[in-house]
Order: C-alpha cells, then sequence, then structure tokens
C-alpha cells in the first residue's frame, strides 16, 4: 500500500482513538455463541442435501506398496453401492495439497507429490480407493469388499532412518535422490563457515539435540466434506476448511476444472489449529460428485483423522551455541530435520517459516539456520498451531536453560541480557519493530515471584514430591510479509435501514475473527457490531482471501475492515454534506448518525442518509453505499511471549503435576480481552499437551499410528490443566496493526512446552531431550543420570 | 442389511415412532433418522464427551449407546434444554463468560453441566472440573468452561 495512503490510515486511527474507543479494545462474546450453545450451529456434518450419498474411503494397511491390481466386482454387487473410485479410474493431476495461491508449484517451496489416487501408497492411512453408496453402512461394507493387490516395499519412518545412506525412497520426488523434500534451506547472518567459527571461538560451547514429537492438533469436529456436483457442471464443495481460494486452486487442479466452476463454502469450523489447512479428502468427494450426480459426504472417522489428515512435524533439532563469560550469545547455529511424511505439502514451507523465527528472539551477532524437510512413510505432516515455530522454540529454550545451569546463569537474567530489543535490528538487518519481550521477561518474573518460588523449588529437591519452576520465550508473526504476497480484501455495503454487512474471505475457526471484524468496522461506522453482518469465506461470493494462517487473520482482516470501513464513512459524510448543506470536514459519524461537529442538534441518522444516495435526493447518481478496500502488508510484525510455570514431579511414579502457569503476551493492542484469553488459554493446553501427554505412536516396524484414538491419544483433560492460569498483556500499540494491534492464535502456543520441560528439567537436575515427558522417559533419564 | 425393529422413543417431550437398525446408536438415530443435528460425532469410542445426551437425567455418550436401550427412558437433547427461545441458566453463563469457541463441544458440555448442576447445585471447583472427566475441549483450556460453570451454579442458587 502506498506510503500516503498507510499515512492517512494510521492519522485516522489516531482520530478516532482520540474520540475514545466503544467497542475496540472491548471484551465481547464470539459472535456464534448463542447458535452453538442451543445446538443450532450448522457444521458441514450438519449438512442435509437432498439425495445425498455417503463416502468411505480405502485407506492403505501398507507404509509403501505398488498398486497391482484393484478388483471393485464384489463391492459393485452391494445394493446401493453408487460409485467407486480409484487410481485406474481417476484423473492423475499432480498437485500439491498445501498450494497458497495458483501457479504455487516451485519444486524447493511447494513440490507437487499427491494426486487423487496414486499407483503407490506411501503411508499407513494413504488413499487406495472410495466408494459413494446411500448410506453409511453400505458404504463401509463395499470398502472391506474391494479387493486390493499391492507389492509391498520397503520403507522408512524417521528422519534419521530415511537419511541413512542407501535408505529406500519414501516419495520419489527428492532431491537428487535422496528423501530430501524441496531442498536444503541454509542462511544466516554470514556465512555457514563464519558462524561455526565464531561459535567456536566463544569462551564457552554448548550443542544439545532435542527429538519432537508427531501431535495431533485433536479439533474435536472431525474432517468433513460435503460436494454436489450440478448439471450446470459446477462443483460445489461444503467443508471445515481454512482456505477456501487455495482450496478451490488445488481441487480445480486436481480435477482439471476451471477456477468458475469450482465453488469452496466454508461452514463454522469446529476447531482446526492448522489441521484443516490443507485440502484433505476434497477432491475425493468431488469426483464422486462428478461421477454420480448427487451430493455426497464424506465425514472421517475419529481413527481416519488420525491416519488419514495432517500433524506437527516430528524430527529432531540440534542448537549449538557460543556464549562468552559475560553471559552474551556470541553465535549460534540450528540444524533443523523435520519429518514431513509421506508427501511434501507444507514441509518446505514449514521449515521456511522456522527459519525466520530464529532469528526474531536473541541478539546474537551470528546467527545461521540449516533446515530441510524429509519425506517417510508415515502420515503427512503439515501446518499446526505455530509451523514449525514450537519445534525451534522448545529446542533452543530448553538448551538455553541447559547453558544457564551449566555456566550458572539465572534463565530469566540469561534471557534479558540477551534478547532483541524494540526498534533494534536483528544480525540479517531486519527491524523487529515494538518488539517488548524484555519487557514481557520482568512483568512475567515480577508477576511469578521467580526469584522467590525457584529457591522454594529447590528447597524440595530433596524430596519424594519435587517443584520445578521454568520459564520459555516465543516469537510468531502476524502474516506472510515478506516472503509471500499478502493482501486481503474487504466489502462493506449499507442497508437503507442503516445497518450493514461485510464480506470477507477471512476463516473464524472458533476463533472469534467474525465478531473481531465487526468490532472495528462498528468503531468506525459507529453502529453497533451485532447491526453488522459478517459474511465469511465463500468463493463465489466473499473477496479474496489467503486464509486463516500465519496468525494474519486480525492484522490483516482487520486493517482491510479499517480501509473499507473508511471510505464508507467518506461517502457518507460526502452524501450527508450536501443533506445538511455543510461541508464534509464539518462532519463526523456518532452513534449511527452523520453529526455536524460543533452542532451536535444538527445530525441525521446514517439509515437516512443510505436511502438519500439511493434515491439520488441530493442531486449526486443515485447508488449503493458501498466499499470495496484491499490491504496489502508491507510490515513484518512479531507477537512476542514469555511464558512461567511451576511443576511438581513425584519421582517414585514420575507423574507430573503443572501447577501453575503464567502466559505474558505482548500482541500489541488487544481487540476483544475475551476472546484474546480464550485463544490463550488454548495455546496453553496445546503446549501442555505437546510437553507431557500427546503423541503419534508410530510403530517401528509396520509405520502404522498404533494411538489412533482418544483413550491412548491423551489430550489434558480439565482435571489435568494447572490450577492457576493467568494471562497478563504487555498492550504497548504497534503502529502498522489495526488500532495497534498484533496477533495472538499462534504465539499463544509457541513457548508453551519449552517453560514445562525447563521446569521439570528443574525439578530433577537432569537434561531432558525429547517430548513428551512420559513417566517412562523421565524415570528412564533420572536413572542414568544417577548411575553416571 | 441390518435387521429392523421398531422402537419408540421420547426425545425432548416428544414421542417418535422409529423403524431403526437393531445396530444403531441413539447419536446416529438422532442425527441421521431425525436430523437433531446439535448432539454431535467427535470419537465414536466415548471418549470426548461432545455427543451427550441426558437419558434419565443423567449425561450419556450417545455414540456408544444403543437406540433400542433407550426405549422407555426420557432422552433430552441439547435442543430440549432452552424453551421458547429462551436460554438456560448454564447457556447463559457459557456465552457470557468466552466459554465458546469453535463450539464443537459446547453440546455436550452444556449437557454434562446441567446434570452435574441437578445433582449438586454448589459444586466445589474440585467436583466440577470431576464432573468434566469424560468432556474434551480443545479452545479453551476449559479456563472459561469452568467460570461458565460457577457462574451458572451461583445464578441457579439466586446468588449473582
Amino acid at each position: 500500500m502506498a506510503e500516503r495512503q498507510y499515512e492517512e490510515l494510521k492519522e485516522f486511527e489516531k482520530q478516532l482513538e482520540a474520540r475514545g474507543l466503544k467497542y475496540v479494545g472491548r471484551p465481547r462474546p464470539n459472535r456464534e455463541a448463542i447458535l452453538k450453545v442451543t445446538g443450532k450451529a450448522v457444521y458441514v456434518d450438519d449438512l442435509r442435501l437432498p439425495n445425498m450419498l455417503h463416502a468411505k474411503l480405502l485407506l492403505s494397511p501398507h507404509a509403501h506398496a505398488r498398486i497391482v491390481s484393484i478388483d471393485t466386482s464384489e463391492a459393485e454387487k452391494i445394493r446401493g453401492v453408487r460409485a467407486i473410485v480409484h487410481y485406474f479410474n481417476s484423473p492423475h493431476n499432480v498437485f500439491n495439497s498445501a498450494m497458497r495461491f495458483y501457479g504455487d508449484n516451485s519444486p524447493f517451496d511447494m513440490p507437487e507429490t499427491e494426486y487423487i489416487f496414486d499407483e503407490y501408497v506411501r503411508f499407513v492411512g494413504d488413499r487406495v480407493a472410495a466408494v459413494a453408496a446411500d448410506d453409511p453402512f453400505i458404504a463401509e461394507e463395499a470398502v472391506k469388499r474391494i479387493k486390493v493387490e499391492y507389492e509391498i516395499l520397503p520403507a522408512v519412518f524417521d528422519v534419521d532412518q530415511a537419511l541413512a545412506e542407501g535408505a529406500p525412497l519414501a516419495n520419489p520426488h527428492g532431491v537428487d535422490g535422496t528423501n530430501i523434500c524441496g531442498g536444503w534451506l541454509a542462511y544466516g547472518s554470514h556465512s555457514e563457515e563464519e558462524v561455526l567459527k565464531a561459535i567456536d571461538e566463544a569462551d564457552y560451547v554448548f550443542e544439545d539435540t532435542f527429538y519432537l514429537s508427531k501431535v495431533h492438533h485433536g479439533y474435536l469436529e472431525p474432517v468433513c466434506h460435503v460436494a454436489y456436483y450440478s448439471p450446470d457442471g459446477k462443483l460445489t464443495i461444503w467443508t471445515s476448511g481454512q482456505n477456501v481460494f487455495c482450496f478451490r486452486s488445488v481441487i480445480a487442479q486436481a480435477l482439471g476444472l476451471p477456477h468458475s466452476k469450482v465453488r469452496v463454502i466454508k461452514m463454522i469450523v469446529g476447531g482446526a489449529f492448522g489441521g484443516k489447512l490443507e485440502v484433505l479428502h476434497e477432491p475425493v468427494v468431488g469426483l464422486l460428485s462428478m461421477r454420480t450426480g448427487r451430493p455426497v459426504k464424506l465425514r472421517l472417522t475419529r481413527k481416519e483423522v488420525f491416519l488419514a489428515t495432517r500433524s506437527r512435524h516430528s524430527g529432531k533439532v540440534t542448537v549449538r551455541t557460543g556464549v562468552d563469560k559475560d553471559g552474551r550469545i556470541r553465535g549460534q547455529y540450528i540444524r533443523s530435520l523435520m519429518n514431513t511424511g509421506a508427501y511434501a505439502g507444507s514441509g518446505p514451507n514449514t521449515v521456511g517459516a522456522q527459519s525466520g523465527k530464529t532469528f526474531l528472539l536473541y541478539d546474537a551477532p551470528y546467527m545461521f539456520y540449516r533446515g530441510a524437510a524429509v519425506y517417510t512413510n508415515i502420515p503427512p505432516a503439515g501446518a499446526m498451531r505455530g509451523y514449525g515455530t514450537p519445534q525451534i522454540m522448545l529446542s533452543r529454550e530448553t538448551h538455553i536453560d541447559r547453558i544457564c545451569r551449566e555456566l550458572g546463569f539465572d534463565p530469566v537474567e540469561f534471557r534479558l541480557k540477551n534478547v532483541l530489543q524494540p526498534f533494534q535490528n536483528n544480525c540479517l538487518g531486519q527491524n523487529v519493530h515494538n518488539a517488548r519481550i524484555a519487557d514481557c521477561i520482568r512483568v512475567g518474573m515480577e508477576a511469578f515471584r521467580w526469584y522467590e518460588r525457584r529457591k522454594a523449588a529447590e528447597a524440595t529437591h530433596g524430596q519424594r514430591v519435587r517443584r520445578g519452576v521454568g520459564m520459555g520465550l516465543a516469537v510468531h508473526g502476524a502474516g506472510w510479509y515478506p516472503v509471500y504476497q499478502d493482501l486481503t480484501t474487504v466489502t462493506i455495503r449499507l442497508h437503507d435501514d442503516g445497518t450493514a454487512v461485510l464480506l470477507t474471505g477471512t476463516h473464524d475457526l472458533g476463533t472469534g475473527a467474525r465478531t473481531v471484524l465487526a468490532q472495528i468496522a462498528a468503531e468506525i461506522l459507529t453502529i453497533d457490531p451485532e447491526l453488522i453482518e459478517v459474511i465469511e469465506a465463500d468463493t463465489d461470493i466473499t473477496p479474496l482471501d489467503l486464509g486463516a494462517q500465519a496468525s494474519r487473520t486480525t492484522f490483516i482482516g482487520g486493517n482491510a475492515t479499517i480501509l473499507a470501513a473508511r471510505q464508507l464513512r467518506e461517502q457518507l459524510l460526502d452524501e450527508a454534506s450536501r443533506m445538511l448543506k455543510v461541508s464534509i470536514d464539518q462532519l463526523d459519524l456518532d452513534n449511527g448518525h452523520v453529526v455536524v461537529r460543533n452542532d451536535p442538534t444538527r445530525s441525521v441518522p446514517i439509515a437516512d442518509v443510505v436511502a438519500s444516495a439511493q434515491r439520488g435526493s441530493t442531486g449526486a447518481p443515485q447508488r449503493e453505499l458501498i466499499a470495496t478496500a484491499t490491504f496489502e502488508s508491507r510490515t513484518a510484525i512479531e507477537s512476542y511471549a514469555a511464558d512461567f510455570c511451576e511443576v511438581e514431579v513425584d519421582t517414585e511414579t514420575y507423574q507430573v503435576r503443572v501447577l501453575d502457569f503464567l502466559a505474558v503476551h505482548n500482541s500489541g493492542r488487544v481487540i476483544n480481552p475475551l476472546l484474546f484469553e480464550g485463544q490463550v488459554h488454548g495455546g496453553i493446553h496445546i503446549g501442555l499437551g505437546y510437553a507431557l501427554s500427546e503423541e503419534m505412536i508410530i510403530d517401528p516396524q509396520t509405520g502404522e499410528v498404533k494411538n489412533p484414538n482418544f483413550k491412548k491419544y491423551r489430550m489434558f483433560k480439565a482435571a489435568d490443566m494447572p490450577p492457576s492460569i493467568r494471562v497478563i498483556t504487555v498492550e504497548d500499540p504497534e503502529e502498522a496493526g489495526p488500532f495497534g494491534g498484533k496477533s495472538i492464535g499462534e504465539c499463544a502456543s509457541d513457548g508453551v512446552a519449552g517453560a514445562v520441560v525447563n521446569a521439570v528439567s528443574h525439578a530433577l537436575g537432569v537434561e531432558l531431550r525429547r517430548v513428551p515427558l512420559t513417566p517412562e522417559y523421565l524415570r528412564s533419564v533420572v536413572e542414568a543420570s544417577q548411575r553416571s | 442389511m441390518d435387521e429392523r425393529v421398531e422402537v419408540t422413543l421420547n426425545i425432548n417431550g416428544e414421542e417418535y415412532q422409529l423403524e431403526i437398525g437393531k445396530r444403531w446408536t441413539l447419536l446416529y438415530v438422532l442425527r441421521d433418522v431425525l436430523n437433531m443435528t446439535g448432539t454431535k460425532y467427535g470419537c465414536g469410542t466415548g471418549d470426548c464427551g461432545v455427543c451427550k445426551v441426558l437419558i434419565d437425567g443423567e449425561p450419556v455418550n450417545s455414540c456408544t449407546y444403543l437406540a433400542t436401550r433407550a426405549q422407555g427412558k426420557e432422552i433430552i437433547t441439547i435442543e430440549g434444554l432452552s424453551k421458547d427461545g429462551r436460554l438456560t441458566p448454564v447457556q447463559q453463563a457459557f456465552v457470557e463468560t468466552g466459554a465458546i469457541q469453535c463450539g464443537f463441544c459446547t453440546p455436550g458440555m452444556v449437557i454434562t453441566t446441567t446434570a452435574l448442576l441437578r445433582r449438586n447445585p454448589n459444586p466445589t471447583r474440585e467436583e466440577i472440573i470431576a464432573g468434566l472427566d469424560n468432556n474434551l475441549c480443545r479452545c479453551t483450556g476449559y479456563v472459561k468452561i469452568i467460570e461458565a460453570i460457577e457462574l451458572a451454579a451461583r445464578r441457579m442458587r439466586g446468588e449473582a
């Protein structure tokens, strides 16, 4: 966006602030809450279309195999089976399910490795075939009767196996005949050699390797898609997704349709956390509807969700740090291998996002990142709340605490000495803007009574039940800038009763995005937010957006809303100036009226102004008051967090209990404190599970997920949560954000696990090198340390 | 394929005479026979609680409960709680406290809470947490859900 336009926008925000904000900064419940609490909210699985068929997938029982033949004759004999699709009767158009925009197919970033059905299956759970039938029972029975002949191939499951000499190729698209997906990403402040040399020349050198587990988003709404290919040749997909425009591109490419013949509609989403950012089985359902001419629904079972969707990247991260005697980090080198599973998806892009965060927290003159995504024969990894960042924060924050232990620094003081300061340039020369991480640490240290509680915890270290106090930091961006284009468009239309409708491609995942955008529009138009309808994410109706990802929704969508609302305000003042015979600069909006600033007795309701414009009463052409504005992000803005926690570890059972958690966030101005807190609480929940209880266990022989259910994949219950959870904000506005706001969605979770692992390390006095911290793992580490 | 049986189910105070599969779950009958979609499918194994309904006042996972077993019992679903468009105190408290994000666990949470507060109008925080043992939430960390239950309990006792 042009410099002048930007400055005007910021000046406008300041004027509104001077007047006093009425809706922005105030708590307000999610606008869908009443629908949801009465069971009336319609999710995809609640859609009931006439003559709708039910689909079921046949998933691969093998980690790696070639499909020799498929015999569907027995399945076809069942009454009510309407279509069966598989490799031998489906289109073979290659795609990448995480493609972000049309033509986004760089072999480095977005290798195209997926088909609706491939000749090969590459993980247990890969798609082999799909059936559409009159009811789900018939579809299930038909799937059981499909006979498939496989030629079994060798498989690899973890990054070490995949990169071993002569390893079988999990996917044929690897770089230079290896399992490296996309290629190595390697850059830093100086050359790799210079950074390694600087580290080695420091007074102390430390190196740790941390093993990251594969965790699932655990959204409670299972993946569900409905498709209908209508007689006019149009395919409509209703889905619980995070990125309808991207989905349109992928589905159109997979099925060979023009974008104008594909419509993707986002329904109310029952949780996503990144897990519904990439196209999952939408092309299959679309194909089944094209074959039958009937609406088709596919709803995965929970087991299928664990086997055949996405997860967070597992892998390993090595951090090597050079520290001088004064406690300053001289150099840091990070080497990351992320297990992306059987297909590329967002693997290389996750590595890219991860690399960026590496440089945005600590102020070291020498830093270098080298990382790659790696193909294996396990279910594909993808976006999950943090997108590579939790892995880096967890690996590095635990490494930092180890340095502190060995050199005798307090973890708070060491971090305060080394974090980036506001408006500082990092080692890559990037300005970090109003980065208030140091303030987060200071505020948290006071509020948590850090020194006092560390000491009190240490007094328990001879006892059976020991306490530990730890902390961890996190940083996350707000949008894609400067990596890719980042834009969104908002349209607002005023009705002649003075209410409005806002059209946006933004996706509300239960986060409250619709609520927040309505608050922002209401602030400018002075209309009650409840009187502003918000229509979201429908590729044929709403303007373009790039999806609910990269913590961009409030920042990008909020700014676009300000631009559109401001244009509409100008249209209102223009019409009203002729109605009231007062010059525009004398007019203002207040409480649903255009008012004469110095004479409040003279005003006209917005409804009358809209009606006047439509009638052309003041001599101007008859017109609708409607504004459309595109916001183009031109700033990289980071949110920061310092997380603190206290744990208790029973050294007989090695059960860990988190007693207290404090999250201190610098997210600029908080637009809606109620929803903001909810984001942080949910982020803590996901982070605690990452640290302590959640893991998709891959059978080392078969590559199968051994615990695809909520009994054995253990997400935290209410009783597992810390009895005390507090959220504090360091709320200094960030100029580029809407009313000074930054992001929260991912930053809420990025640093949680690091704080927990550090607290457990503090309690037990041992180095911990993996998550989750199961009792078995903790026992083995403690016993090994006692032996040595 | 499945053997059919005739059943009479009493749901939200109304009688439904149905011919259903012998092995159909109550959840399937509610959602796919009667189109009462407020009750959700989440796991199919009774581990997440999004499918909870009240059977004779007790919260039950309808995904593992055969519909034939529910004959002669009083079934209340999320659709049957609010009367004449008025939210119950439990529903009202969930809305106000911000206990609702994606909303997918909400019907089950509200059902569980309704039964809990009938049984124990003055629960301690520990009792509330114990009462949520079979309800998962992935969005809220349960913080605002517990606040909502405490607020609803206070209001139902006439204290707030």
